[in-house]
């Protein structure tokens, strides 16, 4: 049991073992996990006091020999003890909450930066996918594409006919609701990497596969990216995207899984019947593309073209 | 009638409702109705706690496939609102129920039928909540918390439907029973029972009540406006037609979170009455621990928006939460120091009852302290919604009140039956528990912080989140090892457990002056009380007088 203990422990430091906030790679990030740090040292001494305490306690005043009913002193408080042990965790909680307020400005307000140093990209969470408009119109499905070292705002929203979910890369700071209805807003600024990002509020039957990847890459891969998407806006690589993180979800070519089969549907080749349903749903699919532009559609329809002439139509 | 003057004791009662049975399903007495409400509470205990079974095994390891997508969200959605309002509430009325009445020297509640029919809507709503496993579409599944417009808009399954009515059904359970309680409380003392000399349990249930009486309507209205936008065209949460879904969250926890406290103050009325009786001490500080709990109960609804920080609200308002959340601490830490004084200097015996009181302290103290990262809104930014916010509510709901509620199970046990639970399955029960709990919920502190949301059903990382999530799972099954060891028990003590006789833990209240179990009328008579500790004042003068 003890070596146990000590591999797991070991196993955990060689990471932060789930005792700290999962590695931050943005400014608002390191300052939740600063305030993080301070409320854990914080905790910690008063949890070894408690506990301490607790544990001293049952062990000094245990009953021992003496007899069962042997009352101990009839003491029934004090008044300044009292006083004490209220206003010491006033004071310590006053502490903590003047750090988080000394904190929040450099967590909640993206820095101040000149038009060139910042974008601007939306983020729509939809059942069960993430969908990313870049400022020049270009749209990313599951992956979203951002620029190394710049502030990246996010406007985080949600279409009015679906429901809540929440955008969350940890590595990048803390989760931000989207709702329909309503636009959020966060940020990050992140040195090139691959972070990974998911919905962290239940959102129905496919939540716990509502992935998404972040790829931060430098400002001119960025640039290429976003205008070669805009360029191509209906192309096979959009396509490709949406069929695995929007159809991919819920259904297989060659099984039934959430949904039925793809394999053999005439709709994989025929546009208007995909659009019907994207657009409307049916049954309990719902209405996964309700709000897609027509070059959306037929990016979509170009790759499932390919998949009908017998594609291997596994995600890429 | 004639037959009246003929059989003078309990004539009123025809001979149908004397059976073994019937004289159950018929009672209006205050000490069986609670003995029926606990029962029926382990019932749903058992039931909650074998769907939490099947989320830890799904989630054992990584990829896993025994309950996956809607049906493990109807397992989670069901598991949350059985233990929330099938167990640890009605049970704690259940404490209420058959303690309040003795411990303040009445003879029963002030409206025994309405406490009858308290006990038999909350057996309905039960049944409806577990009947809609078989409704068309399943259970409901959008969790407990059940938010629009997934909800309403997105859940076209009878199940909602069926939790909604539920849910209504046992409100107005409650509802009818908090009014109870406070008037059986504000009326119904024993000769100089002035406020200051009331058990701390029977402060606890004033506040539990109240709150209750204060809170449920709100969440009737919104569980009505939830049924509206789904069958009548509302669109009260749809924003497609100028509705808000943070309308619903704003009502869902301004009844949520005092609902919290609803749960713990009693449990910590039962620790507040199980440490001094075991240490040997009057309790350190009664009015203190009295004044905290009035001053929980009042700021309790002042930290519903701790719950939403995700949701983008204005830093102010986050703000203001957040203060008020690190406030409603303070008065809870006045009680953990407390009880720590109690123990200081006592006697203290280890029997069952004081180890799953000390168990609480020892817990309790952990799910507080992760609350304060909790109230820190960009602290909560980075964890709500994950694992650790799952710890942090199991080490105050499991470790906090169902420690409490076992603890008050051990202690008044021989009242009830007038046998004592064996002591050494007891304290085998407490060690699995004890041990199991810690394995279940610790490393879900660690899962949180390294990305894992909750009601998740899968997950495919490996590496740290296949270890603590297998320890997790291991853990959950030593507690039900536990939870089979207290069962053995219950059957054991029923069968040959020791006799209790009136007063086997030389207790300060007033229940232990009854016989165990106490008779119908409760008392014979009762004593003028002068302190909050009648039973002691009693057994002092008695020495005094020579006759003990």
């Amino acid at each position: 049991m003890c070596a146990g203990a000590l591999t797991l422990g070991g196993a955990a430091l060689a990471g932060n073992g789930g005792f700290l906030p999962v590695a931050p790679h943005s400014p608002n990030a390191h300052r939740i996990k600063d305030a993080y740090v301070l409320i854990l040292i914080f905790t910690g001494v008063i949890f070894v006091g408690v506990e301490g305490a607790l544990v001293a306690f049952v062990i000094r005043y245990r009953r021992g020999k003496r007899p069962r009913d042997a009352e101990g002193p009839q003491i029934h408080g004090s008044s300044r003890l009292e006083v004490l042990w209220t206003v010491l965790p006033v004071v310590i909680l006053a502490a903590i909450g003047s750090y988080v307020f000394y904190k929040l400005p450099g967590i909640a307000n993206p820095p101040a930066a000149s038009a060139a140093d910042q974008t601007t990209i939306t983020v729509e969470g939809r059942q069960f996918y993430w969908m990313f408009r870049y400022p020049n119109g270009a749209i990313s499905v599951g992956t979203m594409i951002a620029p190394a070292n710049e502030v990246v705002r996010e406007n985080v929203v949600s279409p009015a006919n679906d429901v809540i979910h929440s955008w969350w890369i940890p590595a990048l700071g803390g989760k931000i609701d989207a709702i329909p209805g309503r636009t959020n807003h966060t940020w990050f600024e992140a040195p090139a990497g691959v972070y990974a990002a998911r919905c962290s509020d239940l959102c129905g039957i496919q939540h716990a596969k509502m992935l998404a990847t972040v790829d931060v890459v430098p400002a001119s891969s960025y640039e290429a990216f976003i205008s070669a998407r805009a360029r191509a806006a209906s192309g096979i690589a959009l396509g490709k995207e949406e069929y695995s993180h929007v159809c991919a979800t819920c259904h297989r070519l060659d099984s039934n899984y959430v949904g039925p089969s793809l394999g053999s549907d005439p709709l994989l080749t025929e546009a208007t019947g995909l659009e019907t349903i994207l657009r409307q749903g049916v049954g309990n699919m719902p209405a996964v593309g309700s709000d897609w532009s027509n070059a959306q559609i037929e990016a979509l329809v170009t790759y499932t073209k390919t998949l009908a002439k017998g594609g291997s139509g596994e995600p890429g | 009638m004639a037959s009246r003057a003929e059989t003078p004791t309990l004539s009123y009662r025809s001979d149908w409702r004397r059976g073994r049975v019937t004289s159950w399903l018929t009672t209006v007495d205050h000490k069986r109705i609670g003995i029926l409400y606990i029962c029926t509470a382990l019932v749903f205990f058992a039931a909650g706690g074998l769907l939490a079974l099947l989320i830890r095994s799904q989630l054992a390891t990584p990829d896993e496939s025994i309950v996956t997508r809607g049906s493990y969200n109807e397992v989670v959605t069901i598991h949350g609102t059985t233990m929330i309002f099938l167990v640890i509430v009605p049970i704690l009325a259940g404490f209420g129920n058959y303690l309040v009445p003795l411990m303040i020297g009445a003879r029963d509640m002030a409206f025994p039928r309405l406490n009858a029919l308290s006990y038999w809507l909350y057996v309905l709503g039960g049944a409806i909540l577990y009947l809609s496993f078989l409704a068309k579409g399943g259970a409901a599944s959008s969790g407990w918390t059940s938010y629009a417009p997934l909800s309403t808009l997105h859940s076209p399954g009878r199940g909602e439907d069926l939790w909604i009515l539920s849910l209504h059904v046992l409100t107005l359970s409650s509802l009818a029973g908090g009014v109870n309680f406070v008037v059986t409380i504000t009326n119904m003392r024993a000769r100089g029972m002035t406020w200051m000399r009331m058990p701390l349990f029977v402060w606890s249930i004033l506040l539990y009540a109240w709150m209750l009486v204060l809170v449920l309507p709100t969440l009737s209205a919104g569980l009505t406006m939830m049924l509206l936008d789904r069958h009548a065209g509302t669109h009260f949460f749809d924003p497609a037609h100028g509705g808000s879904p943070i309308l619903y969250q704003n009502v869902f926890w301004f009844f949520g979170h005092p609902e919290v406290y609803i749960m713990i103050l009693p449990a910590m009325g039962i620790v507040s009455e199980i440490i001094p009786v075991f240490a040997r001490k009057p309790i350190f500080g009664y009015k203190a621990v009295v004044f905290s709990t009035v001053a929980i109960g009042l700021l309790a609804f002042l930290v519903w928006g701790h719950h939403m920080f995700a949701v983008g609200l204005p830093t102010r308002l986050d703000s203001f939460f957040m203060v008020s959340s690190m406030v409603i601490a303070v008065p809870t830490g006045v009680k953990i120091f407390n009880w720590l004084a109690t123990l200081w200097r006592g006697n203290i015996s280890f029997d069952t009852p004081m180890l799953w009181a000390i168990g609480f302290i020892a817990l309790f103290t952990i799910g507080g302290l992760s609350g304060i990262f909790l109230a820190a809104f960009p602290v909560d930014w980075e964890l709500t919604q994950t694992d650790f916010v799952v710890a942090h509510l199991h080490y105050v709901l499991f470790g906090g009140s169902m420690f409490g509620i076992f603890g008050g199970l051990y202690y008044w046990w021989p009242k009830m039956f007038g046998r004592i639970l064996d002591e050494r399955l007891g304290k085998l029960h407490y060690w699995f528990v004890f041990v199991g709990f810690n394995l279940t919920f610790f490393p879900m502190h660690m899962l949180g912080l390294l990305g894992m949301p909750r009601r998740v059903y899968t997950y495919s990382e490996g590496g740290l989140w296949e270890t603590y999530n297998l320890i997790s799972t291991i853990g959950s099954f030593v507690m039900a090892v536990g939870m089979i060891i207290f069962v053995v028990n219950i059957v054991r003590t029923a069968r040959s457990g020791r006799r209790a006789g009136n007063d086997p833990w030389h207790a300060d209240t007033l229940e232990w002056y009854a016989t165990s179990p106490p008779p119908p009328w409760n008392f014979d008579r009762i004593p003028y009380i002068i302190s909050p500790r009648p039973l002691r004042d009693l057994r002092r003068r008695l020495a005094h007088e020579g006759r003990l």
